[in-house]
Formats: structure tokens, C-alpha cells, sequence
């Protein structure tokens, strides 16, 4: 199936990026939605936005697709600028948050609809149509309402609607974001799938972050309109370069801290609340040699014990256990050190026993975990 | 075996009982406007129905429904075949101006007017319907006659004149001009209520905007469509007073001539009830396709 | 007879009762056509007269002025056809609520014939000697045992003067000239009057009720249709004004009303003769409050009174006493007071034997769907 989709590959450009934005911004009234964003995006890259919901991350999309005209800055596609090409006109296709099926037509004439349009002949029509509900495991399901079908079936039919268009850009706008839990895996599975053998480009706009850490080859982190960090999903986790990124991805412990003294990569910082911490600065890091900053800690970094770590290499404090939650997987555990901060520590489910509300206890965490971030002016 | 013979009735009727009380609760509750319907509606017609069948009846005289002779006068006499056709040729017709003038307008104000002007152009709309009918076929005798309005402009713009009025084109303006709120008020209603979103899809897969407007706006606005034409056609077919004051010497209509028998020269209140009842079957007919049809697009839904 | 329906609204407009003429207006169908009083009747009320009339015969100074006089306050309900009145008593229910009624001639007597009309006690009415005597004995109610005539008119051609040289006089100038008047004439939208005119122009009577002279009378209609512009009662008015249309059947009052704007407008009543109707005052048999019934009807005889709402609405008193109070300009305009040769080649509406109102009904329906 895969040789269907991928032998119209449009030729490649030059610039081997089939989206870019450059310095692109959006105002409605004057409101900025979109503050200046540069992006670009590669040609069979699975590229997600990710961002708080009102970051602008589905503006971006809808004038990828040409919904919107950026207020200023270019659009291009392939190297070729979309900025006067509307939306019925560009080489992309997009799977709606929504679904946005016609519900007058079946399953079959859904996916047929842009075929129709560019008046293909009906057995192309026919063939291709088979093979993308093919695709999508929803061969069964032609001649169907879209009315008759579950949440996922729908976003099947939405896919496979997109995709036999054989777009070079297939845009997602929070694609699974109507799905129950469960469903929403499997189709991430499938969603992955499909991007790997057809070898089109993807991008996805989602506020899912595991959703995106888990599909993406590269993520593009909004915030308030502007793009804080575009990395791929380990970088973003383990080298965020903005405390926003560093506390939207995942969970961390943020402390506010002034930087005492500095040796090539590391730091020694004081916490507003007085601790004194080694920390690593942020791959951004080469103006935190002196003044303020952030310090990112992940809770599954941070261990636990009973007694005083030996190890030099870290740093740790003592505190008391306030607050156990059970997770399944894992178990949070809330400690509250003994400057007042309180600190989320994640264990494996390994320990068959939690030690008792209040026990005393020493959290330790390595200095190569313990990240400086440059702090953001409020 | 007698025990077997016992359950076996038994169970149909236990499950009878079980289906009637099932049954009793949706009544009850459907009682009032049962009753209203009833009242309204049901009863009326079948007294219209039983005046129908007796032939030449009129006021003062005893109901005694003896046949169809009123029913096959209609068909016989080519001259009421002639009336029916006419009405349901200016009813027709009507809707398909209104659908064809009102389409756009109801279109424009749902979909791209800015929001704060919708109700007042919508308003607006709607205004020449707190005149009255009669007031209105007047007006449009002043505008369509030869030396009217309609004509001095023609002249003045060096436009030959045209010569309508007591012509069929004066009578599908005045009726069109009457009706085209209600159209407009029942597409906007249906095209508010147009998914954006699908016409972005509609886009977004190649369609331009004319594209859009006849794959997708188009048969989502079908049920809306399909109700304005009913009504529109409904109140085509009783309206009188526009054939008959725009139509010329040859314009009488079903309802008119309905109106004859029942307050004219002869109170043919039977003949009157049979062509009553023809008009009521054919608006039910109307009725029923469009339920018919308005279940099968609500099923896409 | 109907007539004057926009005219007399236009009237209505002026003096401020609006809602009755909306009323009036939008209801549109024969139903409801007179149903302009949605409120409950209060019967018996002994201070409340309701009564049913031509819209042109009734204004907000004459129920004043009633009711300055009298104290009863008067709610007056208006149609524009004797067969939408009939209709509305034959229906039942709501004619019982009038205690007075202005129908026509023919009218009188089908209301005779249904037993409608209470017979009128002569002692209670002052006045009825100022009745001219070509009115006080009629042929559809002899001895005037029901009514009291209060209008009168006839049917004829108004013109325009100025097109139409020579004059018409006669139904026949219709057919002769058919051409120069094609689609620049109409005829009433009355099934009665038109065959009446059809049947005077073949010398027989507007009351005909033979088969064989209706069936001509018929095949002359169609011979003259092509040339018909519409069959309305009132729509010729502005028409005709505006020079659009030559010549139009109409009655007497309407011609008075639109030679008043237009004096080249003129009125004639065919030689060969025409119908002369008759409007009147009667009280129903179960009238509410046949009290305040008799005041109207002597309030209405008053030659002051009569001859006052006579110049204010244009319409021609059968009153002498009124008459002889009215100012010479009125007095002498022949359309409204024509003189007695004219009158005596009129004739009444008469009611039809059932056999003739079918063939007039089914030769009108031919004639407007053909």
C-alpha cells in the first residue's frame, strides 16, 4: 500500500523542507496570536505542535493549510510561498479535530470527495478510495453514514479521506484529541504506522504531550504565540532550554535561584529559600553565568533513602515524607525539605513498602540532573 | 395438559398487557395535544370529508353523504382540471423563485454578514409581511401597470416597456414578493446552522468555493430547503387574492374557486368540501415526502 | 354588492381605524373575511350597538356623534360582500351578535327567505315619510316590511373622456370596440353583474333565468375576454386614474369618488339599461339590542344627519329631506342622483332560482380560468 502513496512524492526541493514558516505572525484585531515564528520542517518528518490551549499552536496549523493569511511573514510548501494560494489550491490535506465529515455522504464517497474534484476516473476513483479505507481498517465500512459510526471510525474515515489525496503534507489538528484513552493509543500506534510507511510528511498540532513525545521526530513547544523550543522529544525532556518547556513537558520541581559562582558547565546556585545546589546550565546556558535563574529537577531523577547518600556527585537534602500517591506504575511521594520547599519525587513501583507519613527522610539528586534554565522576565 | 394449554394463553396475554401499559404512559403524556389535534385538525377535515360527499349540499340543509359525485366533477369538467393546474403552475413556480431569490439572501446573512447585523437586516426582511396581502397586490399594480413605476424607470433608462401587469409574470412578482420572507427566514435558519467546518474540509480536499457551495452547503441545507419549499408552496396554493388582483381575466385558482362555492353566487358547499379536500390531500402528500425525505437527512446527521 | 374595498380603506386610514382594516385585510379568507372584532361579544348590553356594514358607509364623526346622542356606543364590523355577510350569518354564531345590517337588495330577500330579518315595527320609526316614494315599495321586499333603504346606486361604465371619442352608452360599445379598448377595460368581479350586462346587451333581463339566453349571454363574455384586462371590483381605480385603462364597470359611487380627482373620468349608465341596487338598514330576528337597532335606524333618517354623512361619504341618499339640505353641486352630479328615465331602465338583483345561480357560477368559472 505504501508504493501508492509514496510514488507521487512531489519532486524534491531544494531547500529539503516541505514547511516553512518564516517569522510569521497572526493578529486578530490587535491581539497576536502568532508572535514571530520560524519553523521549518522537513520532508517526511513527523513534526508535532505542542503547546497550552490559546498558544497559537492551531493558528500555525490552519495557515499551513491556508484557513488563515499570516498578518506578516511567509508561508511556504515545498519551497514555494503560500502566502496568495488558497487553502483548495495547496498540496496539503488536513485531518480535523472535529472529524468535519459529511454526514450527506457515505464512507466511500467522504473519501472520494477530493478525487471527485479533480475529476480523476471512476475506477482510479474507485481503486484508490478501496485502498486508503484499506489503510485505515475500514474496508468493511463503504457504504456507511458517517452518522453510523463510533469516534474512531469516524477519525479513520477522516484520515483515509486526507490521505488518498497523496498530500505532500498531511496536517493533524489535535487529531485524537476526541478519543477515549484507550482508543487514543491504539490509533497513536496506527498513527505512527502509517507515518512510517508512507513516508509523508506529518505535522500534528496536539496539547497531548505524551502524544507527541511518543509520535513526533521533532517538536515544536508554543507558548503565547511564540515558538520556546524546537527539538526532538528527548532534547525537549532532558534539555529543556525554557523553564516553560521544562515545566509544560512533564513534571519537574522548579526552584528560583541566584547563581553564586560558575566553572565551565556547572553552577553553584542558592535557592530563594537558602539551599545550595550544583546545577548544569541549559544548552542556552551561556548567559547564566552570573544573576537569576530557574533549576529544573525531574521527580523520577530525585531518590529517596533513609539514611545520608554517600555519593559526592549530587545533591541532596533532608526532609520529611508529607504525601504518598499510588500510581500503578509508580508511586509520588511529596517530601517537604526542610527550607519549606516541597518537592514531587517519583519511585518505580519497586518497593514493596511506602515508609510511614512524616517519616524523616534524604532526597539526592546527581548535579548532571539538575538543570539551570535561564529565568523568564514575568 | 390442560396446565400447558393455560400458560401458553397466558403469555401472549401477560405480554399484551405488558405492551399496553407500555403503551399508556406515552398517551397519557400526548393527551392534550391529542385532544388539540384532534379538535383542530382531525375533526374539521373529517366533517370536510363528509360535506364532500354530498352532492350540491348548502348551508340550511341536512348532511347525508350519498357518494363521490362532487369528486368526479372535478375530474370530468376539463375546466377544473384547468383551475387545479393553474394553481399548482403559480404555487410552483413561486417556489422556485423564492428558493432560486432567496437562496443567496438567506446565504448572505447566515454566512457573511458580521453577526451584529444579521437580526436587522433579518428584520427587515420580514417587514413587508406586517403589511397586509392586499395592500401589497395593490402596490405592485401601481408598480407593474403600463405607465407604473416599473415602466417609467425602463423609459427613462431607454429600456423598452414591458407590459405585465394582469399577465401570469404579475402574479408569480406579487406572490414571490409575498412569500420570499418565509423562504429566506426558514434557509437562514438552516444555513446558520451550516458546519463551517465542513466547508473548510470542503476546501481543504480541493474544493473551490463554488464547489464547496454545491457539494457541501448545498445538500446540507437540504432539509432547510426542502421545508421552506413546502411552505412557501402551501401558501402559494391558498393565496387568491394575488392571481386574481395581478393576474388578469384568466386567473382563477383553486382557492378562489373554493371561496366561490362556499360564499359565492351558488354555496356549493359540497363541490366547495371535494375541492377542499383534494387541496388538503396534496398538501398532506407534500407533508408526508417531506417527512419522508427529512428522516433520511437527519439519519445522515 | 362589493365595491370600494382599498377606496373606503383609504377612508378608514383617515379616520383612524385602522385595525379593523388590517383586520379586514390579512384575513383573507371567506372565513374570517368579516371576523374583524376578535373580542366577546357582551350581549344584551344595553349601552353597546354592534352593527354590520360596508366599509364605506360608516366613520369615526357619525360614531360620535351616535353616540353623543343616544349614549349607546357603537361597534361597527365591516365586509366588502353581501355573500361574506350571508356567509356569516348562514354560518351561524357570530351574526347573532348584530343587531343592525346594511345588506343589499337581494340580499334583503334571501334573508327573507332564511328567515334572518326581524319584521320592522313602524311605529318606532320616525321619519320613513322623507323616503322617496320609487323606494318605499321594493320588489325584493314589498311594503318594505324588512328594510329601510339607505343608499342607492347603479352599475355602469366609467371612462376616460379623453380616449374614448365617441362616448360609450350602451354594453354594446364593449364588443364594437374591442379592439381599441383590448386589455384596456375590465369588468366587475361579480358573476351577477357581468352576465347582467352580458344578457342586457342581448335584450333580456339582468334576472334572467333562462338556460338558453344564460348560454348566450355566456358565449358573448368569451367573445368580448380576450380583450378583458382583469375582472376586479375596485383594482381599476388608480389604473384609470393613471390613464393605463379606458373605461371600467363599476357602481355609481366609485365613479363620483374617482371623478372627484379626475373630472375627464366619467359615468354612464348603458342605454339598454343596468341594475339598480339598493343598501339597507335591517335588524336581524335575534338581534342582542333591537333598542339601540331602532335609534341607529331613526338617527341614520334624520335629513340632517343623512345629509351630512351623505357629503362627507359620497353616496346617494334615498332620503328627499336629506337631499333637499345637500349642497347644489351634490344635488346636480348625475352619476350619484341620475335622473328617473335613467332609473326606470334599471332593475333590481333579484334572487335566482338554484338551476340559474349553477350555470351563472359554472359560466363564470369558465370565463376567468379559460
Amino acid at each position: 500500500m505504501s508504493q501508492i502513496f509514496g510514488q507521487n512524492r512531489h519532486a524534491t526541493t531544494d531547500t529539503g523542507f516541505d514547511v516553512e514558516l518564516r517569522d510569521v505572525f497572526k493578529f486578530y484585531g490587535s491581539e497576536a496570536a502568532v508572535r514571530g515564528v520560524d519553523l521549518s520542517i522537513r520532508q517526511g518528518e513527523f513534526f508535532s505542535i505542542l503547546g497550552p490551549s490559546g498558544c497559537g499552536k492551531t493558528t500555525t496549523l490552519r495557515m499551513i493549510a491556508g484557513f488563515e493569511s499570516p498578518s506578516a511573514g511567509q508561508v511556504l510548501i515545498q519551497g514555494v510561498s503560500m502566502n496568495q494560494v488558497p487553502p483548495y489550491r495547496r498540496p496539503v490535506n488536513t485531518v480535523f479535530q472535529s472529524y468535519a465529515l459529511f454526514n450527506h455522504l457515505t464512507v466511500a464517497e467522504n473519501v472520494a470527495f477530493g478525487l471527485r474534484l479533480k475529476h480523476r476516473q471512476n475506477r482510479e476513483i474507485e481503486e484508490r478510495v478501496g485502498d486508503a479505507l484499506k489503510l485505515v481498517k475500514m474496508e468493511k465500512f463503504t457504504n456507511r453514514l458517517p452518522g453510523q459510526l463510533s469516534g474512531g471510525q469516524q477519525q479513520r474515515v477522516a484520515l483515509a479521506r486526507a490521505l488518498v489525496n497523496r498530500p505532500a503534507v498531511l496536517l493533524l489538528d489535535e487529531p485524537l484529541g476526541a478519543l477515549d484513552l484507550k482508543l487514543r493509543k491504539e490509533m497513536q500506534v496506527e498513527l505512527a504506522t502509517l507515518h512510517r510507511e508512507l513516508g509523508l510528511t506529518f505535522v500534528m498540532v496536539t496539547h497531548d504531550q505524551e502524544e507527541a513525545l511518543s509520535l513526533s521526530d521533532r517538536i515544536g513547544v508554543m507558548n503565547q504565540g511564540q515558538l520556546e523550543q524546537v527539538d526532538t522529544p528527548n532534547h525537549i525532556y532532558e534539555q529543556p532550554r525554557t523553564s516553560f518547556v521544562a515545566d509544560f513537558i512533564g513534571d519537574t520541581n522548579l526552584f528560583h535561584a541566584k547563581v553564586e559562582g560558575y566553572h565551565p558547565n556547572m553552577l553553584w546556585v542558592t535557592t530563594e529559600r537558602g539551599l545550595k545546589m550544583t546545577a548544569k546550565p541549559s544548552e542556552s546556558g551561556a548567559a547564566l553565568t552570573s544573576g537569576q535563574v530557574v533549576v529544573s529537577v525531574r521527580p523520577e531523577k530525585i531518590r529517596v533513602s533513609l539514611i545520608p547518600p554517600s555519593d559526592t556527585q549530587v545533591n541532596w537534602y533532608e526532609g520529611r515524607l508529607r504525601n504518598v500517591m499510588y500510581l500503578g506504575t509508580h508511586v509520588h511521594y511529596q517530601v517537604e525539605l526542610q527550607s519549606g520547599d516541597r518537592l514531587t519525587v517519583m519511585q518505580p513501583n519497586t518497593v514493596t513498602d511506602s515508609p510511614g507519613l512524616d517519616t524523616p527522610m534524604y532526597v539526592q539528586w546527581a548535579y548532571s540532573d539538575c538543570l539551570a534554565l535561564p529565568r523568564e522576565e514575568p | 395438559m390442560s396446565s400447558q394449554v393455560s400458560t401458553s394463553a397466558d403469555k401472549p396475554r401477560t405480554a399484551l398487557v405488558g405492551r399496553l401499559s407500555s403503551w399508556l404512559e406515552p398517551l397519557a403524556l400526548l393527551a392534550p395535544a391529542g385532544v388539540w389535534l384532534g379538535l383542530l385538525l382531525v375533526i374539521p377535515v373529517l366533517l370536510i370529508f363528509q360535506l364532500s360527499l354530498v352532492p350540491g349540499i348548502r348551508p340550511g340543509q341536512v348532511v347525508n353523504p350519498s357518494g363521490i359525485e362532487n369528486y368526479l366533477q372535478i375530474v370530468q369538467e376539463p375546466i377544473y382540471l384547468r383551475v387545479v393546474l393553474r394553481s399548482l403552475m403559480f404555487a410552483l413556480g413561486t417556489t422556485l423563485i423564492c428558493l432560486v431569490l432567496g437562496f443567496p439572501v438567506a446565504y448572505l446573512i447566515a454566512l457573511v454578514v458580521p453577526k451584529q447585523w444579521r437580526n436587522l437586516l433579518l428584520v427587515g426582511f420580514v417587514l413587508p409581511l406586517w403589511t397586509s396581502s392586499l395592500l401589497r397586490s395593490y402596490a405592485w399594480i401601481t408598480i407593474l401597470r403600463p405607465t407604473g413605476v416599473l415602466n417609467t424607470f425602463l423609459k427613462a433608462v431607454g429600456l423598452p416597456a414591458i407590459d405585465i401587469l394582469n399577465r401570469p409574470p404579475a402574479v408569480f412578482i406579487g406572490m414571490s414578493y409575498s412569500l420570499l420572507p418565509y423562504m429566506v427566514l426558514i434557509l437562514y435558519a438552516s444555513l446558520e446552522k451550516l458546519d463551517r467546518r465542513l466547508l473548510e474540509a470542503a476546501a481543504d480536499l480541493g474544493a473551490n468555493p463554488f464547489q464547496a457551495f454545491w457539494r457541501v452547503t448545498v445538500p446540507q441545507s437540504l432539509p432547510g430547503i426542502a421545508a421552506g419549499c413546502l411552505l412557501v408552496f402551501i401558501t402559494g396554493l391558498g393565496d387568491f387574492i394575488d392571481p386574481e388582483l395581478l393576474g388578469g381575466a384568466s386567473s382563477m385558482t383553486m382557492a378562489r374557486l373554493i371561496y366561490n362555492q362556499f360564499l359565492g353566487v351558488t354555496r356549493n358547499w359540497g363541490f366547495g368540501s371535494a375541492l377542499s379536500m383534494v387541496i388538503i390531500l396534496a398538501v398532506s402528500l407534500a407533508i408526508a415526502l417531506l417527512l419522508k425525505y427529512g428522516d433520511r437527512s437527519s439519519a445522515n446527521l | 354588492m362589493p365595491r370600494s374595498l382599498l377606496w373606503s380603506s383609504r377612508r378608514q386610514f383617515l379616520t383612524g381605524s385602522l385595525t379593523a382594516l388590517s383586520g379586514t385585510l390579512l384575513s383573507g379568507c371567506g372565513w374570517t373575511l368579516a371576523e374583524v372584532r376578535q373580542d366577546a361579544p357582551k350581549v344584551g348590553d344595553r349601552n353597546e350597538l354592534r352593527i354590520y356594514t360596508w366599509s364605506n358607509y360608516i366613520d369615526q364623526v357619525l360614531l360620535e356623534e351616535f353616540i353623543g346622542q343616544t349614549g349607546v356606543r357603537v361597534i361597527a364590523d365591516t365586509y366588502d360582500s353581501n355573500d361574506v355577510m350571508l356567509g356569516t350569518f348562514q354560518a351561524g354564531g357570530r351574526g347573532s351578535i348584530y343587531s343592525i345590517v346594511y345588506p343589499s337588495d337581494y340580499a334583503v330577500a334571501k334573508m327573507i327567505d332564511l328567515k334572518l330579518l326581524a319584521e320592522l315595527d313602524k311605529s318606532r320609526i320616525v321619519g320613513l315619510e322623507n323616503i322617496l316614494a320609487k323606494f318605499q315599495n321594493s320588489q325584493y321586499d314589498p311594503g318594505n316590511r324588512f328594510h329601510v333603504p339607505i343608499s342607492w346606486g347603479t352599475t355602469g361604465l366609467i371612462y376616460n373622456s379623453e380616449k374614448l371619442d365617441p362616448p360609450p352608452d350602451d354594453w354594446d360599445y364593449l364588443w364594437q370596440h374591442q379592439d381599441k379598448l383590448s386589455r384596456r377595460m375590465t369588468l366587475l368581479s361579480e358573476p351577477r353583474e357581468v352576465m347582467g350586462a352580458s344578457l342586457r346587451s342581448l335584450g333580456f333581463s339582468y334576472n334572467a333565468t333562462d338556460p338558453g339566453e344564460l348560454k348566450q349571454a355566456y358565449a358573448r363574455l368569451a367573445e368580448l375576454k380576450p380583450a378583458i384586462a382583469t375582472f376586479t371590483t375596485d383594482a381599476w381605480r388608480d389604473q384609470l386614474l393613471a390613464g393605463d385603462l379606458w373605461l371600467a364597470m363599476g357602481y355609481s359611487i366609485d365613479a363620483v369618488l374617482v371623478a372627484q380627482e379626475n373630472p375627464k373620468l366619467k359615468y354612464v349608465v348603458p342605454k339598454s339599461g343596468s341594475s339598480l341596487w339598493v343598501d339597507t338598514l335591517v335588524i336581524p330576528a335575534n338581534a342582542p339590542n333591537p333598542e339601540a337597532a331602532y335609534a341607529w335606524i331613526n338617527y341614520m333618517l334624520q335629513p340632517a344627519v343623512a345629509s351630512q354623512v351623505t357629503e362627507r361619504l359620497l353616496f346617494a341618499t334615498p332620503n328627499a329631506a336629506a337631499y333637499d339640505q345637500l349642497s347644489t353641486q351634490l344635488r346636480d352630479d348625475e352619476t350619484l342622483f341620475p335622473p328617473d328615465s335613467v332609473i326606470e331602465r334599471c332593475e333590481n338583483l333579484e334572487p335566482l332560482p338554484q338551476k340559474a345561480e349553477e350555470m351563472i357560477e359554472k359560466y363564470w368559472t369558465q370565463l376567468t380560468s379559460g
